[in-house]
């Protein structure tokens, strides 16, 4: 529904834009909040008819009432699950382009099978832990806890997979010159293509800190257990920093 | 202690027994708390309230197309709203009874 359209006063329509932005970026389903602002909207309509003002009717803070009623509609999950596939395909993306730098792409069957089943792990864990979570009122606390398990638990299936790899012997596929480069172009514009529609720096930024390190430090007569110590600082330092900075942005 | 801490609570109750009267919409519950003598709490405190026994399932609601404006959302009691009503209604009266005993037993001591 168009607010501008209705004869409602630039202050009411003001008051129901911010409520809609607000709930959405408090990660509510956007059918509710349509509803609850139609809700509104017609109060408003009608108390503005009857010639009272907005103050009247939402109390003297909107922020405190937008948060009342934020806190009254659940959070919705599913709509996060939508970015997990996303988020799935960015990360294998990250993972081709920086093999992709220490030559051509050659993956064990292994690798491939165990790539996508514990992606495929992944999916359906976070897929019942947020409809769990969802249905359930726990803390904050609690949620942090099942969601770094939900997290960690593929972490160790990806060391597990990266050490049985090195065990067992297994048919590899070999990408080729050409294959590779295809590969790696599609990997790029799958990266650049989610920054843009994320409008973020994150995933090119971060990939940036963990490979450039290696390839400058690599043309440096330092030795290597020293180029190793001095990568993974500068790595591990240039993310804090740019966390801080975007935290900082943020909070602007 | 302001109306509205006091208010708070009683509010719920009042809620169930405008709805349980007949299917009403927002804008109609706040103008008959309004015409009941309720005019110092903002409006608008009504819709987290309605949200809230929604979620708790003591209120359905329905939306119907209205003749000007947006749709709008008419609420009903449900069974378990009917319960709630019921024992807000013992509740209250023996919440008044007693602080009306307390009050006149002091204004009784006073004279």
């Amino acid at each position: 529904m168009n607010i501008h359209n209705t004869p409602l006063s630039q202050q009411s329509k003001t008051f129901l834009e911010d409520l809609r932005v607000y709930l959405f970026s408090s990660g509510k389903n956007t059918d509710e909040i349509e509803e609850v602002v139609e809700e509104l909207t017609d109060h408003l309509l009608e108390a503005e008819k009857k010639g009272k003002s907005i103050e009247g009717i939402i109390g003297q803070s909107p922020k405190e009432y937008m948060e009342q009623i934020s806190n009254e509609m659940p959070v919705d999950y599913m709509a996060w699950f939508k970015y997990i596939p996303i988020i799935i395909l960015v990360g294998f993306s990250i993972t081709i382009l920086s093999d992709l730098g220490r030559g051509k792409l050659i993956y064990s069957v292994l690798e491939v099978v165990g790539y996508l089943l514990i992606a495929g792990l992944f999916l359906l864990a976070t897929f019942t832990g947020l409809k769990y979570v969802s249905g359930n009122h726990f803390s904050i606390r609690k949620q942090a806890l099942i969601f770094g398990v939900l997290g960690g638990f593929p972490m160790l299936l990806f060391v597990g997979l990266i050490y049985l790899n090195r065990m067992v012997e297994t048919p590899t596929i070999h990408f080729g010159l050409a294959g590779s480069i295809v590969i790696g172009v599609m990997a790029l514009i799958l990266i650049i293509a989610v920054s843009i529609w994320a409008k973020t720096w994150i995933l090119i930024i971060i990939p940036a800190l963990f490979a450039l390190p290696d390839v400058i430090l690599n043309q440096t007569a330092l030795q290597e257990n020293t180029q190793l110590l001095l990568s993974s600082f500068i790595s591990l330092g240039g993310i804090a920093v740019f966390l801080f900075i975007s935290f900082k942005m943020s909070k602007d | 202690m302001s109306t509205t801490q006091m208010l708070k609570g009683i509010l719920d109750g009042c809620l169930l027994a405008i709805i349980k009267e007949k299917e009403v919409y927002g804008y109609e519950v706040a103008e008959k708390l309004e015409h009941y003598g309720f005019n110092t709490f903002s409006e608008g405190t009504i819709y987290p309230l309605l949200m809230r026994m929604q979620k708790e399932q003591l209120l359905t609601s329905t939306l119907k197309k209205s003749t000007a404006g947006p749709r709008r959302k008419y609420y009903s009691l449900t069974e378990k709203g009917e319960q709630e009503l019921e024992r807000f209604i013992t509740r209250w009266d023996y919440l008044q009874s007693n602080v009306n005993k307390v009050l006149t037993h002091e204004y009784g001591t006073d004279k």
